[in-house]
């Protein structure tokens, strides 16, 4: 009989620790408390399925012995009769089955998605500064996929040959004990084999796995730097420097060939020996009387009921393994609270409200102190250019003002309400924060303008882009606002990216508008479609600018000047220029250089 | 992102001269390995028969050892079954060795073949071609040819066992055949018809998840525009509505195998009852033995995986087919650019490029140089300023002859370009592209890319010479800093002058400047303005810039407009003559603060 061992080896165990591994399964157990009910009919179909399968081989000992044997044809009859029964019985059950455990896994897969989805939405700039892309979007990816090819594969197979297992280890038991001891004897070197390969070629996919993704990123690279290969002539470095990736993934796949070619044998190896065993021990009984041939054919047929599950179940063991695994992970991401979040109690923002206070604000991000007590007031229909050296804290300010962060003391405040009594709808409708790298949505140029309001109609799409001066542009590509686009796009420019981000924020309409200059260079052609735009889209709102160029700053009402986390000066230009201090320094420098 | 046109690529429907181009491809590439092939061939009928005589063991066995009173002839055909069992189990080892390395060695040929095409192929061809389909061609492609290939030689022994064993049973009793074998050929109908179903709803279902992948892809890396429009509900609405559609593809495929897979399990079990029924009745009236049955019985559990086996891959071939012949495509496709017949090396000269009368367009598309006249002496450097569109790249892409010039003709030292050998050629012209590209390489090996035997010394100075040197000092492990896509993340100026210092190291008669230095912060471009000067000296060098300061650099400008040269003159005379010229340089402004 399989022990305790053997199931403790199907929960994974080389990621987690077993208390893990229990505290993993129980909390999703508690996950699928919607599903409960289905779980339990779902395995009643599958134990009565299970034992229709194991009846077959009883069934042909019946025929053989009370039918053939005595002959009495009635008996043979009966037991196919029954026999037709049982097989019909396991097809209509195995169809309900599999259909049951499909419906509740997918629909928990899809609830997971949604659920895992809204929650990394909801969490804050800071979390998303600190992880990387890949390993969020994996989360969202390869982590609920794992899951997915558990559920949709390996599941129901999995219970069903666990129990097909069980359910012949005990029939045989019954039939004939002695017979069963020398039958299960089998069993362990098949067990053991089975945990080498798995362990064994578990290693070898490993390695495989990663000379694939090798190989494919060398290929990829050379298919995007083809350009460079051939101005440099070098298209035979290229290939070699492939073919030792490629041929290296050979290598490792031929390993893994290897593996297997012992393994089969073996097993195809123990099942003849257990076939001799059952006819040699089997066949001594009858002789003594201690066992009928219906005994010793019903036997061999249940010999194939105890290989398969074992070597199904190994090979599960690895989708087991990641399935929990990337539940593990799952949970912690669940785990994760955002670090600005709405009080409870929060009021919507006044229409009014405009004027921002930066009161006493300080910021710590890792123990680095980014911002050290500014206070600054911005009133309304003001424009206010924050300028300062890389890393001085400017950013980092203008996204306090978004309340993308928290201070870590002091208060940022609009129109007398501290940002954090507000809740955070009513602040994005007041407020845009503008990145200008505009980033590029898959979807039409007329969605990508909606991001910040949805509900808008064509017109309302059509005329925000207007008022900036850019429908013109856009609506003469070849699909007009309805062309597809997406993220990292080659046909949309970087200025044209720049207007499709200030048309979304148009279209907005905020208040207040928080802008993040874009550092890159444009196109001469279209730099001054940029600056047009984005003058009309200032026109009229509070504007807070974080500026990379001195000549935007020039045309603010007010600038402010950080530096190492410090408000050094606040004023307008010409009083700043007239001071003679760091900002007076810096726009001298510029004036200079400028053609 | 996935690129959903791939997946779509596999269910276009095939022209018969498609599917014979195809097959044909598979078979050349299987004929080149013929050893391994007879080698799977020869395991296979050796395990054939080893496999075929265990049940026929079996049953005699029970007749005459177990069924039979006495003792004596058990142990003689237990023996047998074990040595039966042994010749199965060695040979099923070389069987699957032989088929899989045969499988393998194809795949890794082909695709060997595949990528090196792909690198002689022009510019032109990679402007057209995607990289996710280049790359499915080489890796979903062909991996469904392996497929095919791998299960090849299992097939041939597998329908040998089929004969073998219809053979034994129809020897024994014709009726007893046909109850055990009558339901497997619907066995492998059945798992054809599977495989044949599943293939589009399991595209259709990888579809969905890449486009739900993609829309957790962008809500993450454009969280700056989620969170500053407050768009999480926008986002999350959307991947609502594809985890919706994932779900339905799901249930669809989980469907379908709800339907085939329990069917499959049932048809060989109508075998074993028809077995029991019929065979039953026949020892009952004495005309066969128990053995018969098991024998039988047994038969029928050996061909249930050889069959799905066989439907599987009649489910496959047409799809290999398919992928086959799309990457023979590629393969067919000739480099538009090549050698040509008696080309020649460069012979020493001073670098002398000219332009003769040429006209360019990409394509179809409109002319982008028309009737362009230019000379630029040996030693001189030129700076080409124009517009967007004004075809200044152009001039860059056609002095290496990475495109074919429609008429006049492109000459470097009196030769024209397409009279000499490529290599030859483009060692000579070394450019500096505007979108750098390093390779996931040290910066060492990057700088080195033409002349990977430099010394150190060779790489440093070209990397001073760049305005590179400074910033490779302070990278973690200097010049042995991993870069590219899968390390150290430089800066788009960084990279631009590791760029530079890798054409500089190349030592080209002819060096090209794509506005390689636009990315470079002004303040640095200061630093690297005097280092250009050095590398210009005595050079043949084309420069494409917008910023005055680099233009100034070069002994004369030339402006370009429409495709042709509308002036030319220093960077003073036509600041002081061209209104044109004015124009265009009038928006180049920028400055940090």
């Amino acid at each position: 009989m399989r022990g305790q061992g053997a199931w403790n080896d199907l929960v994974p165990a080389d990621d987690m620790s077993r208390g893990e591994a229990k505290r993993v399964i129980r909390r999703l157990w508690r996950m699928l408390g919607p599903w409960h009910r289905g779980i339990v009919y779902a395995s009643a179909v599958v134990v009565v399925q299970v034992a229709a399968l194991v009846a077959g081989p009883s069934l042909v000992r019946y025929g053989i012995d009370a039918g053939i044997q005595v002959d009495d044809k009635g008996a043979l009859n009966l037991a196919v009769v029954m026999y037709i029964g049982v097989a019909l019985l396991s097809l209509v059950l195995g169809r309900a089955v599999t259909r049951m455990v499909a419906r509740l896994g997918e629909s928990f897969l899809q609830w997971l998605r949604t659920h895992v989805f809204r929650h990394l939405m909801s969490l804050s700039m800071d979390f998303f500064e600190k992880e990387k892309t890949g390993r969020l979007v994996a989360r969202m990816t390869s982590d609920i996929d794992a899951l997915q090819e558990l559920i949709s594969q390996g599941l129901v197979l999995m219970v069903q040959n666990v129990l097909l297992f069980v359910g012949t280890a005990v029939v045989i038991t019954v039939i004939s004990p002695l017979l069963a001891l020398v039958t299960l004897a089998i069993v362990p070197p098949v067990y053991f084999a089975s945990r080498w390969f798995r362990r064994v070629s578990n290693v070898a996919y490993l390695e495989v796995r990663d000379r694939i993704s090798t190989n494919m990123s060398t290929l990829q690279e050379s298919l995007e730097g083809i350009r460079v290969v051939q101005a440099f002539a070098r298209e035979k470095h290229a290939s070699d420097r492939f073919s030792e990736t490629n041929e290296a993934q050979f290598e490792a796949n031929l390993s893994t060939v290897s593996i297997s070619a012992k393994y089969f044998p073996a097993v195809e190896m123990s099942g003849v020996v257990g076939t001799a065993v059952i006819i040699g021990v089997g066949g001594w009984m009858v002789h003594a009387e201690a066992a009928t041939i219906g005994t010793v054919a019903a036997f061999v047929l249940y010999l194939n009921n105890l290989f398969e599950p074992i070597q199904q179940l190994s090979q599960f063991y690895n989708t087991v393994q990641s399935g929990g695994a990337a539940l593990n992970k799952l949970f912690g991401l669940l785990d994760t609270g955002p670090s600005v979040s709405e009080r409870p109690g929060a009021f919507d923002i006044a229409p009014s409200a405009v004027d921002i206070v930066v009161n006493c604000v300080s910021f710590a991000y890792l123990d680095d102190v980014v911002l050290d007590n500014v206070s600054m007031t911005i009133h309304s229909g003001e424009r206010v250019a924050l300028v300062g050296p890389t890393g001085a804290g400017k950013s980092t300010l203008a996204k306090l003002l978004a309340r993308f962060y928290d201070p870590s003391s002091g208060s940022v405040s609009i129109g007398g309400a501290d940002l954090r009594a507000i809740t955070l709808d009513s602040l994005r409708r007041r407020m845009c924060f503008v990145p200008q790298e505009g980033y590029l949505f898959a979807g039409t140029l007329r969605e990508n303008v909606r991001i910040g309001r949805p509900e808008a109609s064509d017109v309302e799409v059509e005329d925000a882009m207007r008022a900036l001066g850019v429908l013109e542009h856009f609506a003469a590509f070849p699909g007009g606002l309805d062309t597809e686009v997406r993220e990292g796009d080659s046909r949309l420019s970087a200025g044209e990216r720049q207007l499709m981000s200030l048309a979304r924020a148009a279209l907005a309409d905020p208040a207040i508008l928080i802008l993040d200059e874009a550092t890159s260079n444009l196109d001469p052609g279209t730099e001054q479609s940029v600056e047009q735009a984005l003058e009309a889209l200032m026109h009229g709102r509070t504007v807070v600018v974080v500026a990379h160029r001195l000549s935007t700053a020039e045309r603010a009402d007010r600038v402010a000047v950080i530096d190492g986390g410090r408000l050094v000066e606040y004023g307008t230009h010409a009083d700043l220029v007239g001071a003679g201090g760091r900002y007076a320094s810096l726009f001298a420098a510029w004036v200079v250089h400028r053609p | 992102m996935a690129d959903n046109s791939t997946y779509r690529d596999e269910l276009a429907p095939m022209s018969r001269a498609e599917r014979r181009a195809g097959t044909r491809l598979i078979l050349s590439a299987v004929g080149l390995h013929k050893k391994w092939v007879a080698v799977g061939v020869a395991a296979g009928l050796i395990w054939t028969l080893a496999r075929v005589s265990v049940p026929k063991i079996t049953g005699k066995a029970i007749d005459f050892g177990v069924t039979n009173d006495s003792d004596s002839q058990l142990p003689k055909w237990v023996g047998f079954l074990l040595a039966a069992g042994l010749v199965q189990a060695i040979f099923t080892g070389v069987r699957r060795y032989a088929a899989f390395r045969l499988a393998l060695r194809v795949e890794t040929d082909l695709r060997m073949r595949l990528v090196a095409h792909l690198q002689r192929l022009h510019f032109g061809f990679h402007d057209e071609a995607q990289t996710g389909q280049l790359m499915a061609r080489a890796n979903s492609d062909i991996a469904q040819v392996q497929n095919v290939v791998l299960l090849m030689p299992l097939t041939i022994a597998s329908t040998l066992t089929m004969i073998a064993v219809a053979g034994v049973l129809l020897a024994r009793d014709p009726l007893l055949a046909v109850f055990a074998l009558s339901t497997l050929p619907m066995l492998q109908i059945a798992a054809m018809r599977f495989s044949h179903k599943m293939f589009p709803i399991g595209l259709a279902q990888q579809e969905k998840l890449a486009d739900l992948s993609a829309i957790v892809e962008e809500s993450i890396t454009g969280i700056r525009v989620v969170k500053g429009f407050g768009a999480e509900r926008r986002q999350t609405s959307r991947l609502d509505a594809e985890a919706e559609a994932v779900f339905d593809r799901s249930l669809q495929a989980a469907y379908l195998r709800a339907w085939f897979l329990p069917l499959i399990d049932l048809l060989p079990t109508i075998g074993l009852i028809g077995t029991l029924w019929y065979g039953g009745h026949q020892v009952i009236a004495g005309h066969l033995s128990v053995g018969d049955i098991v024998a039988a019985n047994f038969y029928v559990l050996m061909l249930i995986w050889p069959l799905r086996m066989l439907g599987m891959l009649l489910g496959q071939i047409p799809r290999a087919v398919g992928a086959a012949s799309r990457i023979r495509e590629v393969l067919k496709t000739d480099p538009v650019i090549a050698d040509r017949p008696g080309a020649n090396p460069l012979a020493a000269g001073p670098g002398e490029v000219r332009f003769e009368n040429v006209s360019f367009a990409y394509g179809s598309a409109g002319l982008v140089l028309d009737g362009l006249d230019l000379t630029i002496r040996g030693g001189e450097s030129v700076a080409l300023v124009g517009a967007t569109a004004s075809g200044k790249t152009t001039v860059a892409r056609l002095l290496p002859r990475f495109y074919e010039i429609d008429t006049g003709r492109v000459l470097i030292d009196g030769v024209d370009v397409r009279d000499l050998r490529l290599h030859a050629l483009r060692t000579a012209v070394g450019i500096v592209f505007e979108d750098t590209f390093l390779f996931s390489v040290s910066v060492r090996d990057n700088i080195a890319f033409a002349k990977p035997d430099a010394p150190i010394e060779a790489v440093r100075s070209a990397a001073v010479l760049a305005g590179a040197d400074e910033f490779v000092a302070t990278l973690p492990d200097g010049y042995d800093t991993l870069v590219g896509q899968h390390g150290y993340t430089l800066s788009g100026g960084q990279r631009q002058r590791l760029a530079i210092a890798r054409a500089v190291l190349a030592d080209p008669k002819v060096l090209i400047l794509d506005d390689a230095t636009s990315s470079v912060d002004p303040s640095k471009e200061h630093e690297i303005r005097a280092a250009l000067e050095q590398v210009m000296k005595g050079r043949t060098t084309i420069v494409i810039a917008h910023r005055p300061a680099t233009i100034a650099l070069a002994d004369r400008v030339v402006l370009l407009d429409g495709g042709r040269v509308v002036a030319e003159g220093t960077h003073l005379e036509l600041l002081a003559t061209s209104e044109r010229y004015r124009e265009v340089l009038a928006s180049s402004e920028d400055m940090p603060a």
